[in-house]
């Protein structure tokens, strides 16, 4: 399995740990990543506000040089994957839209010409890989464990352009935690937002999402959270003592991205998987281990 | 026509009287045409003349019928019963969220029309069309936006869904939102684009495109595009707010590097705000996870420039 890999601007610099986890996941797995280290920023839905034209376009340009890769491209960032779908299902079904853009590449000597496919980490592992597999090679089974997944917006919505999962019931999370010996938490507000697009412009509302869906995955004796989006893990990891002090509340609540979650289960030291740069100590959820 | 026995749970509550909340189980017969309305009018006419919710039309043109199932809120008279029981199993019946309660499945819209009101969502006549011998025809394009969000029923699923109301009691809503975006764009509107400048202060930019509105709304109108569209306008129309702010930053970021540069964007939106995270940031940085201040470019960070100009100098959009 070879992939074009596009890793995000977040994981690869405040989450870098996601990065590097997912490096030592996918040479344990044997899955090769050809990094697109010329791909730009995928606009994460705020380019998109700016100049939606320019947003498509620049997101065309990663899709034509994957295609020039011959590659299908995988991100493990579901902001990255929701907005790129997004682009792509608009250039896939408006044609004048495709000749525009297409145009704008022709300037560099690029055309997208519609093949090629946008994946999630989450999705491959399920899709092309295959759960029972994973299930094979995963050394460290995290029995024991409760695992709440906070599946977030872009990952399910809106599934026009997702096409895959049940927007109304995604299960695909569940899958994996419990492929991996996991038990799946399920809590109120584990589609919903984290806060991540509104953390710098309405702090507040942020800060009340991300404690609220924490703290119901708390109540539900969740031994961490697990992320398929490296902003959902900021915005529920690095904020989180904030966040909680808002509600005056003392969560505590463990969060991983899921690169950490098989990670962990493919028998990778926990201190290779970065978790000592989390800001909520993974310790406690490693307990059980 | 297959038949089977499945579970309704109801949450059932009459404030009023001080009833508590609580589910109530019923079993129903269905089979694989029968809408979720149906089966509550089953159970209200064969188990339970008590159970309290409200329906008209069952064509899902009136909206009187959004409740939430299975989670989600939705038209009973449009949503298929066996196919929520088999998706979740049983048929999970609660009432809409971000209304307060009156009973049962009946909750009060009042504050859902206030915030419709705030946004004064209606045509303003434009007098000086009157006595004109020409028809006043819309462009095929603005035809495409008014008649897509023209087809809001005011049933309320985006509202009682949308994550950013339940937090923030100002932010308007995606339906009113919608709404104005609707004669916004109306060339027979006279206020028309004058009206976005006063949507920055109905939470314009606290919307986090959570997609809910879209996902939920029973017409198709797709709300957030739509408050996607009415921030583009406001920025074109000078909008120097927090949420402006944030855009121009992030497009200069990715316009400069290729990238997001988080410390940038972190900086120059937050401002002096900055100051109330320097724990935070102190602990980010000893972990090794504070962003770089000045990241490099992408390799080839000429053609996103480039296109970047090009977009710009022909005006598009």
């Amino acid at each position: 399995m070879k992939y074009a890999y596009y890793p995000g601007c977040v994981a690869k610099s405040s989450a870098h740990e996601l990065y590097d986890s997912t490096a030592l996941v996918a040479d344990k797995l044997g899955i090769e990543l050809v990094e697109l280290t010329a791909a730009s920023c995928c606009g994460a839905g705020v380019v998109n506000e700016g100049n939606p034209l320019l947003n498509t376009t620049l997101n065309a340009r990663t899709f034509a040089m994957a295609e020039n890769m011959g590659l299908n491209i995988l991100t493990i960032c579901s902001t990255c994957q929701g907005v790129m779908l997004q682009d792509k299902w608009r250039l896939d079904n408006d044609s004048d839209l495709l000749a525009k853009v297409n145009e704008h590449l022709a300037t560099m000597n690029m055309q997208y010409k519609r093949t090629v496919k946008v994946k999630h980490l989450l999705w491959a592992l399920i899709e092309d890989y295959g759960l029972s597999k994973l299930t094979e090679l995963a050394t460290k089974p995290l029995k024991g464990l409760k695992a709440a997944p906070f599946y977030g917006c872009y990952i399910v919505r809106p599934s026009e352009a997702l096409q895959f999962d049940d927007h109304n019931r995604p299960t695909s999370f569940e899958k994996l935690i419990t492929a991996l010996g996991a038990e799946p938490v399920h809590y109120e507000g584990e589609t919903k937002c984290c806060g991540f697009p509104i953390l710098f412009v309405q702090r507040e509302t942020a800060f009340a999402m991300a404690a609220t869906y924490l703290n119901n995955a708390k109540q539900k004796k969740a031994d961490f959270i697990v992320t398929p989006c490296p902003l959902c893990h900021i915005s529920l990891d690095a904020y989180q003592a904030k966040a909680s002090s808002q509600i005056k509340a003392r969560i505590d609540l463990p969060v991983m991205h899921l690169s950490q979650m098989v990670g962990l289960a493919l028998g990778i030291q926990p201190q290779k998987l970065g978790f000592s740069k989390h800001m909520v100590a993974m310790s406690k959820a490693l307990h059980g281990l | 026509m297959n038949t089977q026995e499945a579970t309704f749970r109801i949450l059932r509550s009459d404030p009023e009287h001080h009833e508590r909340r609580r589910y109530e189980t019923y079993r129903v017969k269905i089979d694989n045409r029968m809408t979720v309305l149906d089966a509550l009018e089953d159970i209200k006419h064969g188990q339970d003349a008590s159970l309290t919710y409200r329906r008209s039309c069952r064509s899902g043109i009136c909206g009187s019928c959004a409740m939430r199932i299975n989670g989600l809120a939705k038209l009973a008279c449009k949503t298929r019963a066996v196919t929520e029981v088999e998706r979740c199993g049983e048929v999970l019946v609660e009432p809409m969220e971000n209304m307060p309660l009156i009973r049962d499945l009946v909750v009060d819209m009042g504050e859902f029309w206030r915030e419709i009101d705030r946004a004064a969502p209606w045509l303003e006549w434009d007098k000086t069309l009157e006595g004109s011998t020409q028809e006043n025809m819309l462009t095929s394009l603005q035809q495409q936006i008014s008649g897509k969000l023209a087809d809001c029923i005011m049933c309320g699923c985006c509202f009682s869904d949308c994550v950013s109301r339940v937090f923030d009691k100002n932010f308007t809503g995606p339906a009113s939102l919608a709404k104005v975006h609707r004669f916004a764009s109306d060339p027979r509107d006279k206020v028309g684009a004058k009206r976005i400048p006063a949507l920055v202060g109905l939470g314009l930019w606290s919307c986090t495109h959570c997609y809910f509105c879209w996902s939920q709304c029973p017409r198709d109108v797709r709300p957030v595009a739509a408050i996607s569209e009415l921030r583009i306008l406001s920025l074109g129309l000078g909008d120097r707010s927090h949420g402006a702010r944030h855009v121009s930053v992030f497009m200069n970021s990715v316009k400069n590097t290729g990238m997001l540069n988080e410390s940038a964007l972190y900086l120059k939106t937050m401002r002096s705000a900055v100051l109330r995270d320097s724990g935070l940031i102190l602990k980010m940085a000893t972990r090794g996870k504070a962003p770089p201040l000045f990241p490099r470019a992408i390799p080839r960070i000429d053609e996103v420039r480039s296109l970047f100009s090009l977009i710009k100098e022909r005006g598009e959009k």
